[in-house]
Protein backbone atom coordinates (compact mmCIF):
# COMPACT_ATOMS: atom_id res chain seq x y z
CA UNK A 1 0.00 0.00 0.00
CA UNK A 2 2.41 2.24 1.31
CA UNK A 3 4.92 1.85 -2.29
CA UNK A 4 1.91 2.22 -4.19
CA UNK A 5 1.58 5.79 -2.72
CA UNK A 6 4.63 6.99 -2.34
CA UNK A 7 4.41 6.04 -6.62
CA UNK A 8 1.32 7.97 -6.46
CA UNK A 9 3.12 11.08 -5.14
CA UNK A 10 6.17 10.86 -7.32
CA UNK A 11 4.20 10.58 -10.44
CA UNK A 12 2.45 13.57 -9.57
CA UNK A 13 5.46 15.51 -8.42
CA UNK A 14 7.31 14.53 -11.96
CA UNK A 15 3.73 15.63 -14.00
CA UNK A 16 3.64 19.15 -12.20
CA UNK A 17 7.26 19.49 -12.94
CA UNK A 18 6.89 18.77 -16.67
CA UNK A 19 4.08 20.76 -16.53
CA UNK A 20 5.23 23.80 -14.75
CA UNK A 21 8.93 23.57 -17.05
CA UNK A 22 6.69 23.53 -20.20
CA UNK A 23 4.76 26.26 -19.00
CA UNK A 24 7.81 28.70 -18.00
CA UNK A 25 9.99 27.55 -20.95
CA UNK A 26 6.51 29.20 -23.39
CA UNK A 27 6.44 32.08 -21.42
CA UNK A 28 10.26 32.95 -20.96
CA UNK A 29 12.51 33.24 -23.97
CA UNK A 30 15.83 31.73 -24.36
CA UNK A 31 17.51 32.66 -21.15
CA UNK A 32 20.96 32.75 -20.19
CA UNK A 33 20.48 29.64 -17.76
CA UNK A 34 18.13 26.85 -17.40
CA UNK A 35 15.54 28.94 -15.38
CA UNK A 36 12.91 26.81 -15.33
CA UNK A 37 14.96 23.79 -13.53
CA UNK A 38 15.97 26.32 -11.28
CA UNK A 39 12.54 27.44 -10.16
CA UNK A 40 11.27 23.83 -9.56
CA UNK A 41 14.39 23.13 -7.17
CA UNK A 42 13.53 26.07 -5.14
CA UNK A 43 10.26 25.43 -5.14
CA UNK A 44 10.29 22.20 -4.44
CA UNK A 45 12.43 22.79 -1.72
CA UNK A 46 10.81 25.63 -0.05
CA UNK A 47 7.58 22.89 -0.44
CA UNK A 48 9.45 20.31 1.73
CA UNK A 49 10.79 22.88 4.49
CA UNK A 50 7.21 24.30 5.20
CA UNK A 51 5.98 20.82 5.05
CA UNK A 52 8.76 19.69 7.66
CA UNK A 53 8.68 22.52 9.73
CA UNK A 54 4.86 22.44 9.90
CA UNK A 55 4.25 18.81 10.53
CA UNK A 56 8.06 17.74 12.51
CA UNK A 57 9.09 21.49 13.64
CA UNK A 58 12.74 19.38 12.45
CA UNK A 59 14.10 17.46 9.82
CA UNK A 60 12.64 14.49 10.36
CA UNK A 61 14.98 11.01 11.03
CA UNK A 62 13.88 7.17 10.45
CA UNK A 63 10.02 8.25 9.61
CA UNK A 64 10.05 5.47 6.71
CA UNK A 65 6.54 4.17 8.24
CA UNK A 66 5.15 7.69 8.44
CA UNK A 67 2.59 7.84 5.10
CA UNK A 68 2.44 11.62 4.83
CA UNK A 69 6.63 11.87 4.92
CA UNK A 70 6.82 9.11 2.42
CA UNK A 71 3.55 10.73 0.14
CA UNK A 72 4.99 14.21 0.17
CA UNK A 73 8.69 14.55 1.09
CA UNK A 74 9.59 11.28 -0.88
CA UNK A 75 6.89 11.44 -3.60
CA UNK A 76 5.95 14.39 -4.43
CA UNK A 77 9.17 17.03 -3.60
CA UNK A 78 11.60 14.11 -3.88
CA UNK A 79 10.26 14.05 -7.61
CA UNK A 80 8.88 17.45 -8.60
CA UNK A 81 12.72 18.31 -7.82
CA UNK A 82 15.67 16.71 -10.10
CA UNK A 83 19.47 16.55 -9.89
CA UNK A 84 19.59 14.81 -13.14
CA UNK A 85 18.82 17.37 -15.47
CA UNK A 86 20.42 20.08 -13.12
CA UNK A 87 23.83 18.05 -13.78
CA UNK A 88 23.30 17.75 -17.67
CA UNK A 89 22.86 21.36 -17.80
CA UNK A 90 25.28 22.30 -15.48
CA UNK A 91 27.35 20.29 -17.46
CA UNK A 92 26.21 21.51 -21.32
CA UNK A 93 27.09 25.46 -19.64
CA UNK A 94 30.99 24.20 -18.75
CA UNK A 95 30.99 22.36 -22.18
CA UNK A 96 30.03 25.84 -23.47
CA UNK A 97 32.96 27.76 -21.92
CA UNK A 98 30.45 29.58 -20.31
CA UNK A 99 31.78 29.26 -16.67
CA UNK A 100 30.69 32.55 -15.42
CA UNK A 101 26.95 31.15 -16.10
CA UNK A 102 28.30 27.74 -15.06
CA UNK A 103 28.72 29.50 -11.29
CA UNK A 104 26.07 31.00 -11.52
CA UNK A 105 23.80 27.97 -11.95
CA UNK A 106 25.14 26.06 -9.91
CA UNK A 107 25.29 28.37 -6.91
CA UNK A 108 21.87 29.67 -7.58
CA UNK A 109 20.67 26.01 -7.41
CA UNK A 110 22.54 24.60 -4.23
CA UNK A 111 22.46 27.80 -2.38
CA UNK A 112 18.62 28.61 -3.85
CA UNK A 113 17.99 24.85 -2.85
CA UNK A 114 19.32 25.29 0.60
CA UNK A 115 18.13 28.92 1.37
CA UNK A 116 14.58 28.19 0.48
CA UNK A 117 14.55 24.78 2.47
CA UNK A 118 15.04 26.64 5.94
CA UNK A 119 12.79 29.47 4.90
CA UNK A 120 10.33 26.88 4.21
CA UNK A 121 11.20 25.37 7.50
CA UNK A 122 10.97 28.87 9.73
CA UNK A 123 7.61 29.52 8.01
CA UNK A 124 5.95 26.16 8.46
CA UNK A 125 6.77 26.38 11.95
CA UNK A 126 5.13 29.84 12.54
CA UNK A 127 1.81 27.54 10.96
CA UNK A 128 1.69 25.72 14.18
CA UNK A 129 2.23 28.83 16.58
CA UNK A 130 -1.62 30.07 14.96
CA UNK A 131 -3.60 27.25 14.98
CA UNK B 1 -3.09 18.34 -27.19
CA UNK B 2 -4.13 14.60 -27.62
CA UNK B 3 0.02 13.86 -28.34
CA UNK B 4 0.73 16.56 -25.24
CA UNK B 5 -1.22 13.87 -22.79
CA UNK B 6 0.16 10.87 -23.85
CA UNK B 7 3.69 13.04 -22.86
CA UNK B 8 2.00 13.53 -19.47
CA UNK B 9 1.08 10.20 -18.97
CA UNK B 10 4.52 9.10 -20.02
CA UNK B 11 5.86 10.92 -17.53
CA UNK B 12 3.73 10.32 -14.86
CA UNK B 13 4.51 6.87 -15.38
CA UNK B 14 8.47 7.35 -15.51
CA UNK B 15 8.10 9.67 -12.41
CA UNK B 16 6.22 7.05 -10.41
CA UNK B 17 8.47 4.47 -11.55
CA UNK B 18 11.69 6.38 -10.20
CA UNK B 19 10.21 7.47 -7.15
CA UNK B 20 9.39 4.30 -6.05
CA UNK B 21 13.47 2.90 -6.82
CA UNK B 22 14.47 6.00 -4.50
CA UNK B 23 12.13 5.03 -1.98
CA UNK B 24 13.62 1.17 -2.61
CA UNK B 25 17.27 2.22 -2.46
CA UNK B 26 16.32 4.95 0.65
CA UNK B 27 15.14 1.99 2.87
CA UNK B 28 18.33 0.20 2.41
CA UNK B 29 20.58 3.41 3.55
CA UNK B 30 18.59 5.19 5.98
CA UNK B 31 20.49 3.59 8.93
CA UNK B 32 23.71 5.24 7.68
CA UNK B 33 24.52 8.32 8.97
CA UNK B 34 25.47 10.15 5.64
CA UNK B 35 23.13 10.52 3.06
CA UNK B 36 24.44 7.51 0.86
CA UNK B 37 21.25 6.66 -0.91
CA UNK B 38 20.83 10.34 -2.04
CA UNK B 39 24.30 10.32 -3.57
CA UNK B 40 23.52 7.04 -5.37
CA UNK B 41 20.32 8.02 -6.87
CA UNK B 42 21.48 11.27 -7.57
CA UNK B 43 24.70 10.07 -9.61
CA UNK B 44 22.70 7.44 -11.74
CA UNK B 45 20.33 9.44 -12.61
CA UNK B 46 22.76 11.83 -13.67
CA UNK B 47 24.45 9.15 -15.89
CA UNK B 48 20.92 7.52 -17.43
CA UNK B 49 19.97 11.33 -18.58
CA UNK B 50 23.85 12.32 -19.71
CA UNK B 51 23.22 9.40 -21.85
CA UNK B 52 20.15 10.14 -23.25
CA UNK B 53 20.73 13.55 -23.68
CA UNK B 54 23.52 13.01 -25.99
CA UNK B 55 21.71 10.24 -27.77
CA UNK B 56 19.07 12.89 -28.47
CA UNK B 57 22.25 15.22 -29.87
CA UNK B 58 22.57 12.55 -32.84
CA UNK B 59 18.96 10.57 -33.38
CA UNK B 60 15.52 11.62 -32.72
CA UNK B 61 13.54 9.38 -30.26
CA UNK B 62 9.75 9.74 -29.83
CA UNK B 63 8.86 12.64 -27.37
CA UNK B 64 6.79 10.05 -25.38
CA UNK B 65 9.85 7.89 -24.47
CA UNK B 66 12.34 10.70 -24.24
CA UNK B 67 10.26 13.01 -22.16
CA UNK B 68 8.97 9.55 -19.93
CA UNK B 69 12.97 8.56 -19.25
CA UNK B 70 14.47 11.80 -19.12
CA UNK B 71 11.89 13.77 -17.00
CA UNK B 72 10.05 11.28 -15.48
CA UNK B 73 12.08 8.37 -14.53
CA UNK B 74 15.93 9.84 -14.48
CA UNK B 75 13.70 13.39 -13.06
CA UNK B 76 11.77 11.34 -10.28
CA UNK B 77 14.90 9.26 -9.25
CA UNK B 78 16.67 11.65 -8.78
CA UNK B 79 16.28 14.58 -6.21
CA UNK B 80 17.26 18.00 -4.87
CA UNK B 81 14.86 18.93 -2.54
CA UNK B 82 16.07 15.91 -0.63
CA UNK B 83 19.54 17.44 -0.87
CA UNK B 84 18.66 20.41 0.50
CA UNK B 85 17.11 18.85 3.73
CA UNK B 86 20.50 16.68 3.96
CA UNK B 87 22.46 18.71 3.35
CA UNK B 88 21.05 21.58 6.14
CA UNK B 89 20.86 18.83 8.36
CA UNK B 90 24.45 17.94 7.62
CA UNK B 91 25.35 22.03 8.01
CA UNK B 92 24.06 22.11 11.71
CA UNK B 93 24.83 18.81 13.23
CA UNK B 94 28.14 17.52 11.93
CA UNK B 95 31.15 19.58 11.22
CA UNK B 96 31.38 21.75 8.13
CA UNK B 97 33.17 19.00 6.52
CA UNK B 98 30.67 16.10 5.86
CA UNK B 99 28.30 19.08 4.10
CA UNK B 100 31.66 20.09 2.16
CA UNK B 101 32.08 16.84 1.30
CA UNK B 102 28.33 15.65 0.93
CA UNK B 103 28.14 18.58 -1.68
CA UNK B 104 31.60 17.75 -3.60
CA UNK B 105 30.37 14.37 -3.94
CA UNK B 106 26.77 15.05 -5.91
CA UNK B 107 28.25 18.11 -7.67
CA UNK B 108 31.61 16.84 -9.08
CA UNK B 109 30.30 13.22 -9.32
CA UNK B 110 26.51 14.52 -11.20
CA UNK B 111 28.54 16.16 -13.44
CA UNK B 112 31.44 14.48 -14.24
CA UNK B 113 29.08 10.85 -15.35
CA UNK B 114 26.95 13.12 -16.92
CA UNK B 115 29.69 14.17 -19.47
CA UNK B 116 30.53 10.68 -19.90
CA UNK B 117 26.73 9.60 -20.19
CA UNK B 118 26.75 12.62 -23.49
CA UNK B 119 30.11 11.04 -24.79
CA UNK B 120 28.50 7.42 -23.95
CA UNK B 121 25.20 8.21 -25.56
CA UNK B 122 26.71 10.14 -28.64
CA UNK B 123 28.88 7.38 -29.32
CA UNK B 124 26.23 4.80 -28.87
CA UNK B 125 24.09 6.80 -31.14
CA UNK B 126 26.78 7.40 -33.91
CA UNK B 127 27.33 3.36 -34.28
CA UNK B 128 23.81 2.98 -34.50
CA UNK B 129 23.51 5.68 -37.71
CA UNK B 130 26.72 3.91 -39.24
CA UNK B 131 24.81 0.28 -38.88
CA UNK B 132 22.05 1.84 -40.48
CA UNK B 133 23.40 3.55 -43.02
CA UNK B 134 25.83 0.02 -43.92
CA UNK B 135 22.16 -1.64 -43.95
CA UNK B 136 21.18 0.80 -46.64
CA UNK B 137 23.66 0.37 -48.97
Amino acid sequence: MNILLVALGGGIGASCRYLLGAWVKSRLKQRSIPTAMLMVNILGSLFLGLFFGWVYQEVPQMVYDDLPFLVFAVGFCGAFTTFSTFSVEAVTLLQKQKKRKFITYVGLSIGGAMIAFLIGMFLGSQVMKFI
Amino acid sequence: MQKHGWVVLSVFLGGSLGTLLRYLINMQTTALLFPVGTIIENIIGSLLLGTLTGWTLVKVIVPVLKEGIGVGFCGGFTTMSTLAADAVVLGGTDSMGSLATYLLISLFGGMFVAAIGLMIGQYLANRSVKKESREWS
